[in-house]
């Protein structure tokens, strides 16, 4: 609908717009000496609450800029703080690795666990050196904790570990003095790198809770010495004959990123001194599996 | 359809226009192709007015925005007032209800508004007059026309059938 139609202008609103052009004309004639003070005048005044609500709102744009780009560092922030533990944790066990490389002296190679996705990253593990390194299969590897598998091949650029957690690993074990002596392997039907078993343990021997079990060294691939675990309790007796015990792995697979390969010219030694499994057996009270 | 009185609701939009052009313009729109609420609220007044209190209107409004530039004073005013009674005498040509014609109406008066501050300002010697008016003018009018139209879009039903001041 045209609209207004009927109110056309009038002679009153002719008068009314040439006295407004009049005044607006007068307004822009007026001197620089008269337009700033009365600018100032109406700013200070009617404008007032007009001028504080834009500034107001230009204050916010620029606090919502600057809450983006405090969010953008934030995040970056918080993604390096993120890995700040495990930059500590990789720092500890690299620390420990030298510890243990100083100790050894020669006869390894350091290697990278490149873990895979998937549950047989748990039974087997593939390293980040191989043959062109020195590693060769049936090699024992090792953690600063202790006794992670032994090499089953060896690529020009990996190798492929056999963790301890594999149904098929065993090693010769014996408890700290070389008294006692058995086979550990996984515990089966446990949660795969929890727990592993010392079997072969003459019925006239008892082992007290939190006996420290290493390589005994029988068997010519893992020298003597090295941690496997620690008592955590008899699992059974077979009629008489021997006890099983259970065992608290001294390192879990899953959780190593670095490991050494010792060689096989190693074999035949003793580690003991390496890995400070020396001592006498823990004197602790003797304990049944939970 | 609301029950406020037609005047209460135009006043009401033109509340809501100034309160975008106070807080939304400088908010979203901080650059110099921002829409002119200001401009949208006296034509929305001018063509619902007599074309005297759309000249007084469009004084006092250019007298205002002439006092935060300062330099210029008195050149908005001088646009404004004959914007103002332009829209309020073009009105009945105006079909205000529609999208397109308003549109096309807020553009015109948009760049015809610069071409008055320009002219008053004596600028129109400057040599960037022609990219100030061929393209600053029309790219700032095409906002106020969309901002216009929008406006227009969501207050359709308190605008219509307000009534003449």
């Amino acid at each position: 609908m045209p609209i207004g139609a009927e109110r056309y202008g009038s002679r009153a609103d002719t008068l009314a717009f040439i006295a407004c052009l009049v005044v607006s004309l007068v307004v822009l004639a007026l001197p620089e000496t008269l337009r700033m003070p009365i600018s100032a005048a109406l700013r200070r005044t009617v404008l007032l609450p007009a001028v504080a609500l834009e500034a107001r709102a230009s204050a916010s744009r620029e606090e919502r800029q600057n809450t983006i780009l405090l969010r953008a560092q934030r995040d970056s922030l918080a993604l390096d703080a993120a890995l700040v533990p495990e930059l500590e944790a990789e720092n500890a066990r690299l620390r420990a690795l030298l510890h243990l490389r100083a100790r050894l002296g020669t006869g390894f190679v350091t290697a990278e666990v490149l873990h895979q996705t998937g549950i047989g990253d748990a039974l087997t593990m593939l390293l980040g050196a191989g043959r062109n390194a020195g590693i060769r299969p049936l090699e024992p590897v090792v953690a600063p904790s202790g006794l992670v598998g032994m090499t089953i091949a060896a690529d020009p650029r990996t190798s492929v570990v056999m963790a301890w957690t594999h149904p098929d690993f065993r090693v010769s074990a014996m408890v700290e003095g070389g008294k006692i002596f058995g086979v550990v392997a996984a515990r089966r039907g446990e949660t795969v790198g929890d727990v592993m078993e010392l079997r072969g343990v003459p019925y006239r021997d008892s082992l007290p809770t939190g006996t420290p079990v290493v390589t005994s060294g029988l068997g010519g691939v893992f020298p003597r010495g090295i941690p496997i675990g620690t008592v955590l309790g008899m699992l059974r007796e077979s009629e008489g004959w021997e006890r099983t015990y259970l065992l608290r792995p001294a390192a879990h697979p899953a959780q190593v990123t670095h490991v050494l390969v010792l060689s096989e010219s190693l074999a035949a030694d003793s580690l003991e001194a390496a890995f400070d499994t020396l001592a006498a057996p823990a004197d602790t009270d003797a304990g049944e599996a939970p | 359809m609301s029950l406020a009185p037609p005047r209460l609701r135009l006043a009401a939009v033109l509340a809501v226009l100034l309160l975008a052009h106070l807080w939304l313009r400088p908010t979203l729109f901080p650059g110099r192709f921002a829409p002119d609420f200001v401009l949208v609220a006296l034509l929305f007044f001018a063509v619902r007015s007599r074309p005297g209190a759309a000249a007084v209107a469009g004084l006092v409004v250019g007298l205002l925005t002439d006092a935060v530039t300062p330099t210029t004073f008195g050149t908005a005013a001088f646009a404004l007032t004959i914007v103002g009674y332009a829209a309020g005498w073009l009105k009945a040509l105006v079909f205000a209800d529609n999208l397109l014609v308003t549109a096309v109406f807020v553009f015109a008066a948009s760049w015809v508004r610069d071409l008055l501050e320009l002219a008053a300002s004596n600028a129109l010697r400057s040599g960037a007059v022609g990219t100030q008016l061929l393209v600053v003018s029309p790219v700032a009018a095409l906002s106020t026309a969309a901002a216009a139209v929008v406006t227009l879009f969501l207050f359709r039903p308190l605008l219509r059938s307000a009534p003449a001041l």
